[in-house]
């Protein structure tokens, strides 16, 4: 195989990776904060992708706007849900395994739902594509050629993954949101309402899957099952960031993307279909706490 | 949770043996295979029970073992004539050597990582019988041959329908059996606290793996019976959708009950022919409905229907 | 019988940086009822947890009936003869009271097939059950049989969690904070109930506990751990009067009589 190839399937790797990993990072972010795995993740991804076709399509905003009304709605939505759903969930008390269980179920339930609902809008059943937000010719960069949506869709994640960075740490919400996630009590005695907390969480992930979702449609063929593509390569990029580390994830992600490439290149596009499922079940039994975690936690008697 | 299943609720299953043998004459086909769609499902949710609801394992490999023991007695039958008697036995064993393969290094994961680890073999395990075509012929699937048992050749749903009710009525007997036995308190204890199972002298560990390999036992059964009354299997039966409606089936039902995962096999798998006499476009919102009545039992009945039932029965007492 | 029943013998356990337990020694004789107490954090817990082999040493050995249980994996403690309450209550709390104790006579109860019907499952299960209620109507607790471990209150679960470390029918009962949280009222049926247990039917106790009140009445040998190292052993009286002790912070509830 030929070098260029080599180069040129690793760019693309990273592009794709870079939107597993803002995925990832969704689910990394509610899992962290309240031990619950979002199985609706894909079809999030899926929602905001189509919100950002009306944006375009209906409503003909530009492409600021579309990426906006994106997040916000998707923002609404997980707010929403946390709001309604997992609010009346977890106040019924019982606690321990049973109520995760039940939690998890819902967002099964959330994912079902949005794909429902989306269907029912006759405009979904045909497969589509995002017009590119950046036409023209390829941008050459050293020995790689890469589509200018793809340098984009780099250059936005990047970003947004050192705005959230930069929100978690320096910012006196970001803050609280992290007290949160570590030590719910603690946070609730020190008078963090964690109730809010909890729903911006929400909020905040589901709008960086949203936003991945507009960034992909202009990429790959919009269905209403697109989310089950890409959900299971956003949770193997989740596990090998341990599921509780943020750059983890990022990296995993990125990881998986060029893994995910150079698989298909050099075995077969077959094998790309497993690879996901067997890193995931490597990585849980080689390292569970993933690349990144710390000591998986010991529970005192 | 000890002694034995008293008379009383042994006494349904005797009722199913005799609904198995004399329905059939009464009632249209169609019926007949809804019934046996729904007791396949009971033995496999039931199954699943016994490592989620008893065990407390949060482990979704079930579908890789269901599939596993569907292959195994199709094959056996088509390749080499191995009638239904031995080929169902013989692949519910196949089934639960694999599930304890599984089992000993799933079981030293916890909560969300056993659940991912044990979700992701299922899908290798899909990919496996997509991919694995010189044996089960890929995507194409394989046909199923009609099988004989005890010498009488099962055919139409008809003929399957009191077979199928024998197995689900033996495989519900046992598990009232092994609920109410040891093992069953071990499973539970295992479940409320390892900490005091192990102190009460209970192998925390060899109950985990005991319980994967029941439930892959169980599994196997299903994919065995899944067999007498369909004409053709392939890989798409055994992926997510499956995983989640069985999952979905205890949950809502009643994780842990009995009663409760008979409750959530009759209600989620009855559903999509409601929806299909009900509203005439039925597929649209199939999958609303599903998700909203998940999201709904979540919030008002977070046990199941069945804790929801048995949680008001008390209040009234007091 | 002589020499201890039970031994701890230089035991040292070690997490990363923190040495919970150093060269700690401590000899338990039998028919005894020993106390062991010291500041939140002395590493009495850590004691407990080598014992039931949730913990391993990084150096010493533990011994009962003069034999090593070093190499006893957790669930084989109880068949030897020990069984312990837990400082949390861990109780199978969505499993019945009667069923609780079941659970913690397992070791009692023979093997027989679980998924079909017996003659001698009949026979154990029965057996079990009645063994079971026996020990409930000792707790005071029958009445509650086939209540939710849950729903009890926090003094009778405290209680079953004693029933359910007796099911083993144990030599040696190690006992985690039994009083705490308890009031007076209980406390005393608690000092009635190891005194009950000690003389009549011979079961050595191990007490970790903080409630003076109750150690200074109960226990027969007393020692005094903190940070992890024993800094005095002895009768009730001495060790009221012991400088370290009363330096190294008694605890809450000393009204003994000083």
């Amino acid at each position: 195989m030929s070098s260029f190839a080599l180069y040129q399937g690793l760019a693309n790797g990273i592009v794709t990776g870079c939107v597993y990993a803002l995925i990832a990072l969704s689910l990394v972010i509610i899992f962290k904060s309240t031990d619950v795995i979002n199985f609706a993740g894909g079809e999030v991804v899926m929602v905001g992708a189509y919100l950002g076709m009306a944006a375009l399509v209906y409503f003909e905003l530009n492409y600021v706007l579309v990426f906006l009304f994106g997040a916000v709605g998707m923002f609404v939505i997980g707010a929403l849900f946390d709001r309604i759903v997992l609010h009346k969930v977890l106040g019924r008390a019982t606690p321990g395994q049973s109520i995760l269980v039940a939690m998890v179920i819902a967002t099964v339930g959330l994912g079902f739902a949005m794909k429902g609902t989306v269907r029912l809008f006759h405009y979904t059943e045909e497969v589509r594509r995002l017009t590119p937000a950046f036409r023209g010719p390829p941008i050459e960069l050293g020995p790689v050629f890469l589509q200018r949506q793809d340098v984009a869709i780099v250059v936005i994640a990047v970003l947004l993954m050192l705005a959230l960075f930069l929100f978690f740490q320096f910012t006196f919400i970001g803050k609280a949101l992290r007290a949160t996630s570590q030590n719910p009590k603690a946070a609730m005695l020190v008078g963090v309402p964690v109730q809010v907390m909890r729903l911006l969480i929400w909020g905040i992930a589901c709008a960086l899957a949203g936003v991945a979702g507009i960034l992909i449609g202009g990429k790959l063929p919009m269905s209403v099952d697109m989310g089950g593509n890409v959900i299971i390569l956003s949770f193997a990029a989740a596990v090998i960031g341990g599921f509780t580390n943020l750059p983890g994830a990022v990296f995993g992600g990125i990881m998986l993307g060029i893994i995910q490439n150079l698989v298909g290149i050099t075995i077969s596009s077959q094998a790309i279909a497993v690879a996901p499922f067997v890193v995931i079940m490597l990585v849980l039994t080689i390292r569970p706490q993933g690349l990144f975690g710390g000591q998986v936690r010991i529970k005192k008697v | 949770m000890y002694g034995s299943p008293s008379l009383g609720r042994l006494l349904p299953l005797l009722a199913l043996l005799v609904v198995g043998f004399v329905l059939p004459r009464y009632v249209a086909e169609y019926y007949l295979y809804l019934g046996n769609v729904l007791m396949m499902y009971a033995v496999l949710a039931i199954g699943l029970d016994i490592l989620l609801g008893q065990a407390g394992q949060f482990a979704f490999a079930h579908t890789a073992f269901f599939g596993i023991g569907c292959y195994a007695t199709a094959l056996l039958n088509i390749r080499w004539g191995v009638p239904f008697v031995i080929g169902m036995p013989l692949g519910a064993l196949l089934a639960g050597m694999v599930a304890t393969l599984i089992a000993l290094p799933a079981t030293r994961l916890r909560d969300v990582y056993l659940g991912l680890a044990t979700y992701a073999f299922a899908e290798g395990a899909q990919w496996v019988f997509n991919s694995w075509t010189a044996v089960t012929n890929g995507a194409d699937g394989v046909r199923i041959q009609p099988s004989s048992v005890f010498g009488i050749v099962v055919r139409t749903d008809t003929q399957a329908f009191p077979v199928v009710a024998i197995i689900t009525a033996l495989v519900i007997a046992a598990t009232m059996y092994m609920m109410t036995s040891r093992l069953g308190r071990d499973m539970a204890a295992v479940r409320e606290s390892e900490h005091v199972a192990m102190a009460s002298g209970i192998d925390v560990r060899r109950v985990k793996i005991t319980a994967f390999a029941l439930s892959g036992v169980y599994a196997g059964i299903a994919g065995g019976m899944f067999t007498l009354f369909q004409s053709f299997v392939n890989p798409e039966q055994f992926g997510f959708v499956t995983i989640v409606l069985v999952l979905s089936m205890i949950v809502v039902g009643g994780l842990g009950t009995l009663p409760g995962v008979l409750i959530g096999v009759v209600i989620l798998g009855l559903l999509p022919e409601v929806l299909r006499t009900v509203m005439r476009s039925f597929q649209i919102y199939q999958e609303l409905v599903y998700g909203l009545i998940l999201i709904l039992t979540m919030m008002f009945m977070p046990r199941g229907i069945w804790g929801f039932i048995r949680g008001h029965g008390q209040r009234k007492k007091k | 019988m002589s020499g201890p029943l039970f031994s701890l013998r230089n035991v040292t356990v070690q997490f990363g940086g923190l040495r919970a337990l150093n060269d700690f020694s401590m000899d338990v004789q039998p028919g005894t009822i020993h106390a062991l107490i010291g500041p939140n954090g002395a590493g009495k817990s850590t004691v407990f947890n080598c014992i039931s082999r949730f913990y391993t040493p990084t150096a010493g050995d533990i011994q009962f009936d003069g034999k090593s249980i070093l190499r006893a994996a957790p669930h084989e403690i109880s068949r030897l003869g020990i069984a312990r309450t837990f400082q949390n209550i861990e109780l199978c709390k969505r499993m019945t009271v009667l069923e609780n104790v079941l659970v913690g006579a397992q070791p009692t109860i023979g093997r027989y097939g679980s998924f079909w019907p017996s003659p001698r499952r009949g026979r154990i299960e029965a057996e079990a059950v009645k063994a079971a209620e026996a020990l409930l109507e000792q707790g005071n607790l029958l009445a509650y049989r086939d209540v939710h471990a849950e729903e009890l209150d926090f003094g009778h679960q405290k209680m079953l969690d004693v029933c359910r470390a007796l099911a083993c029918r144990p030599r040696l009962l190690l006992l985690d904070e039994p009083a705490a949280g308890l009031r007076n009222r209980e406390i005393a049926a608690l000092d009635a109930l190891l005194a009950e247990l000690c003389r009549t039917r011979g079961i050595t106790i191990v007490l970790v506990e903080h409630v003076m009140q109750l150690v200074m009445a109960v226990a027969d040998e007393i020692t005094v751990l903190n940070f992890g190292e024993k800094i005095a052993e002895g009768k009730p009286a001495e060790i009221r009067a012991s400088p370290q002790v009363i330096e190294a912070y008694l605890g809450k509830g000393s009204h003994a009589a000083a």
